[in-house]
């Protein structure tokens, strides 16, 4: 069960996980203002630190601190904006401002990147397709098909590799002569594949695929649960949307660096924001307790 | 009729009022905004009209046949960086398939394959980038289909082409403007990469077109699809 740490979460409906996803995504991507990336990107670590063992989390980690630095040290080499030169390299000079802009850049690029490693551990291939299934049929039966496909074709290779190893393929070392055996293969995949692909067709056709009344199977249910986290998750990101968009969490690093401003308004936006990074983390609490009470009584 | 009239709504309101909707809230990351729905967005009318279109059963299986090997070469090459099959496959639909076909194998490839190697920001813009060469095959595959030395030339730009629309990509992630100075030191770290990708194209369509056409050509005449 090491793969299936958040419970809570992944069995929300796939609609309030998705737009949960992008909101979050959005608000990182696009936005400049520090304090909102780094909470952001505590969610996101959180989230990714439940599902995954220490030791993957601390391993990840190891790899983006130095990449963290290296982007913040790096930035400077191209923007020599700013009015605070630290000292002068080959003439130009290296700005405080470049540096702590690259360090920005360094903590969204972060951000994205858990967030990103959390979607593509929640948002399965199912729930993708349930999504997407009843707007473009076509193209979601194209998907689920190719998907089935490539594990079938991965079988099918290593037979015939196998097959035609032992019948003296492969025998003689170097690179030229290692992917003309490659492509031999490949073109034995080909040919099977898309046979194989008309004879599928052929039984989809028996079967009346294209006819109306087709009804999809799928094992999501919109619950109360859904409904409310849903709410939640919007009215946060439309409180964050407004103080971006009404400019009241703007934050610039050129000429110089604007102070982190710490009004009423902007308080209400960094704390919103940091609910909605930290909702995975508060629904799953709740499970446990909602659990605990449960056990007590009984 | 009714296609036409969803493609131009989308086209004329809906790309320029987000892209406006965007640069308004994100003031300082605008043009990463304006390239990020540019990417996403250009997808929609081409889904819309694969998915509009009358197709049949085998061309559907066909097609997902196509994008699983693509998807199946980038493993079967993993043995060597950036040296694989991926954009020869996306071409041959395309010439043999319809451009829509064509876009619709170079977008799925990349969505896959991404849901193995791993989502992230960079998932729309592999969509579009490899999209857009599956789209301008079918389009002129009238002339590359038995033109050898064109298809070839086609080959070595829809690397150069990819390479270039990713380091577009970096450059607005960085910068969040177009930094024409980080822009050229991408492309120059990117060369060897550049070079692989066309080499690669080259060499794999050199190789499939022959075989990939007669299968394709048999199926078409063999089951009339």
């Amino acid at each position: 069960m090491e793969d299936n740490k958040l419970n809570s979460f992944s069995s929300l409906h796939p609609l309030v996980l998705i737009v949960y996803f992008v909101t979050i995504l959005v608000v990182s991507m696009f936005s400049t203002n520090p304090v909102l990336l780094f909470l952001s990107l505590v969610g996101g670590m959180m989230f990714f630190g439940m599902m995954n063992s220490r030791k993957a989390f601390f391993t990840d980690l190891a790899f983006y601190i130095p990449m963290f630095f290296l982007i913040a040290i790096i930035n400077p080499l191209f923007s020599h904006n700013g009015v605070t030169p630290l000292f002068f390299m080959n003439g130009n000079p290296v700005t405080l401002e470049a540096i702590l802009y690259g360090g920005n850049i360094a903590l969204m690029l972060m951000a994205v990147v858990y967030w990103c490693k959390c979607y593509s551990k929640i948002m399965t291939t199912d729930k993708f397709l349930y999504l997407f299934g009843k707007v473009i049929p076509k193209l979601s039966l194209v998907l689920s098909m190719a998907l089935r496909f490539i594990p079938l074709f991965r079988e099918k290779h290593r037979e015939f590799r196998m097959v035609q190893g032992a019948s003296g393929l492969y025998d003689q070392k170097g690179f030229v002569n290692k992917i003309m055996c490659e492509l031999k293969v490949f073109s034995a995949l080909v040919t099977w594949s898309l046979e194989n692909s008309v004879d599928t067709a052929s039984s989809m056709k028996a079967r009346g695929y294209g006819l109306k009344g087709r009804t999809h199977f799928s094992m999501y249910k919109f619950r109360k649960r859904d409904g409310i986290i849903l709410a939640v998750n919007l009215l946060l990101f439309s409180v964050v949307a407004f103080g971006m968009g009404g400019g009241f969490v703007d934050f610039s690093f050129y000429p110089y660096v604007t102070e982190i401003e710490t009004g009423a308004v902007q308080i209400v936006v960094y704390i919103s924001l940091g609910v909605m990074s930290l909702l995975p983390f508060f629904t799953e609490l709740w499970e446990v307790i909602v659990w605990k009470y449960s056990m007590s009584k009984i | 009729m009714s296609k036409k009239i969803i493609k131009l709504t989308i086209l004329c309101l809906v790309i320029p009022l987000v892209v406006v909707l965007g640069v308004v809230i994100f003031n300082d990351r605008a043009y990463s905004w304006v390239y990020m729905c540019v990417a996403v967005l250009s997808c929609i009318p081409l889904f819309i009209s694969f998915e509009k279109r009358k197709s049949n059963t085998t061309l559907l299986v066909v097609l997902a046949v196509m994008i699983a090997l693509s998807v199946a070469g980038r493993f079967i090459f993993s043995f060597l960086p950036h040296f694989k099959p991926v954009t020869a496959m996306v071409v041959i639909t395309g010439i043999y398939l319809g451009y829509e076909c064509g876009f619709v194998c170079g977008a799925f490839t990349a969505v896959i394959s991404n849901f193995i190697f791993g989502q992230g920001p960079w998932t729309p813009f592999q969509m579009f980038s490899w999209g857009i060469i599956g789209l301008i095959a079918g389009l002129i595959s009238k002339y590359i289909i038995d033109n050898k030395i064109l298809l070839l030339i086609y080959a070595g730009l829809s690397g150069i082409l990819y390479s270039l629309l990713m380091d577009v990509w970096t450059t607005f992630w960085y910068d969040g403007t177009f930094n024409v100075l980080r822009f050229f030191a991408n492309v120059a770290t990117a060369f060897p990469v550049t070079v692989s990708y066309v080499v690669s194209n080259i060499i794999f369509l050199l190789v499939l077109i022959k075989p990939f056409g007669e299968k394709l050509k048999r199926l078409k005449t063999k089951y009339g699809i």
